[in-house]
């Protein structure tokens, strides 16, 4: 054997090397983790209890208006929900399509469910494939009713408010909503319906998910 | 510590620019050793009598290849981390071809030209003046092309998930085609071994 390689130019060496991995690469097969995963527990209770896993409300809301297309707004609500009302440029990925959905492991993943404890439940999986990138919204569909649709004004606000009491009502004006203003009992009249979706004209830019998909700038 | 070392978090935006220009002068300079600063040598493959540069990219590309795929098998680099440019086939198609058509022309590619630059060569400054006002000229008018730009969008896509193959066949079959190449380029420069300018 080796008074045959002694023959051989280092070319021709070097090919046998790369023909004799080429056949190895046959035996282990696909090289991407499959689905059996190992959790670490002290990271994963650390992100938990420092609440870096979260994305409020007004957070989220200057995410769109700005038009930033570095994420993915995920409602992991059923369809039907996600048709009646859904945060503009979310996506609908219902938890139980969570395993199948294509989502990338290095994307920027929000999630947002009706109350919170789905998009948790949808984190907590998601982390379970290795996903190091998602996050929730805070309080879910009810907190973003609450502090970007329907936010509560005071009647009489101070003078040191009124900058940002003018920012709420933008931000508001932009996802169709109505500041809501008086009584506590207000909350639950018919003026606070979920606004019907609709592509607000104040906006800069829109979100990746409603604007197709955009060409990243990497790779050679 | 697991590639891809950026996406672990290994260093920020700032030392990966510093990364990428380190990466980038060594890319530079294994092309240059390789010849591929030469307009000659790198227009010799479309002759035939020459095919360095195919045979360069193609042991780049399979040793990429191996690389990467034993790394990964080994635990030491996560593939599903690693970007994939996305395919559009159409607007890609007709990119190639122009990319193509001024390779034969200018005798350069864009990473070479600026080989060629760097190394104080005239046609390669020259071909570098071509890819700004290339650049100009789409930036001004994307707007007229863009609907052809974003067209025949297939996403992320990988010769496994188009062939159904298994990864470790794609790669064994990458190989042969490789090897195949190389046998074939022996030959088409024998065979037109007349015509290399003296």
């Amino acid at each position: 054997m080796m008074k045959l390689l002694s023959g051989w130019t280092w070319t021709q060496k070097c090919a046998l090397i790369a023909l004799a991995l080429g056949v190895g690469a046959v035996l282990p097969g696909s090289p991407y983790r499959g689905t059996r995963v190992s959790l670490d527990m002290k990271e994963l209770g650390l992100i938990v209890q420092n609440e870096t896993d979260h994305i409020s409300a007004p957070e989220l809301a200057d995410w769109i208006i700005q038009g930033r297309a570095d994420y993915r707004l995920i409602d992991v609500r059923s369809d039907a929900e996600y048709n009646e009302y859904h945060i503009q440029g979310a996506e609908s990925i219902p938890v139980g399509e969570l395993a199948t959905a294509e989502l990338g492991r290095n994307e920027k993943l929000v999630l947002y469910s009706e109350g919170g404890i789905h998009a948790a439940q949808a984190w907590m999986l998601l982390a379970g494939r290795g996903f190091k990138h998602s996050y929730m919204l805070t309080g879910g569909l009810d907190e973003w009713k609450d502090r970007i649709l329907f936010p509560r004004l005071p009647e009489s606000p101070l003078p040191a408010q009124r900058d940002s009491l003018a920012r709420v009502k933008s931000v508001c004006a932009f996802f169709g909503g109505t500041p809501q203003s008086g009584a506590a009992e207000d909350a639950l009249t018919d003026s606070k319906r979920v606004p019907k979706l609709q592509i607000p004209t104040g906006g800069t830019g829109t979100p990746k998910a409603a604007g197709g998909k955009k060409k990243k700038k990497e790779g050679c | 510590m697991s590639a891809p070392l950026f996406k672990y978090g290994l260093f920020g935006d700032n030392m990966g620019l510093v990364v990428a220009f380190g990466i980038g002068i060594g890319f530079g300079f294994f092309l240059e050793r390789a010849g591929f600063g030469s307009g000659r040598k790198l227009a010799a493959q479309f002759y035939g009598y020459d095919l360095t540069v195919f045979k360069v990219m193609f042991t780049a590309i399979i040793t990429a290849m191996l690389g990467l795929y034993y790394l990964s098998v080994l635990g030491l680099v996560d593939l599903s981390l690693v970007y994939v440019s996305p395919t559009y086939l159409l607007p890609q198609i007709a990119g190639g071809l122009l990319l193509g058509f001024g390779f034969v022309i200018g005798g350069y590619c864009p990473g070479t030209s600026c080989v060629a630059a760097a190394t104080g060569r005239i046609d390669g400054f020259v071909y570098l003046c071509g890819i700004v006002v290339g650049i100009f000229v789409f930036g001004e008018s994307f707007s007229l092309i863009e609907a052809f730009y974003n067209s025949s969008s297939m996403g992320s896509i990988t010769l496994p998930a188009v062939t159904g193959l298994s990864y470790g066949l794609v790669v064994f079959l990458v190989v042969l085609m490789a090897l195949g190449g190389f046998w074939f380029a022996g030959r088409a420069e024998k065979k037109w071994a007349h015509i290399r300018p003296e």
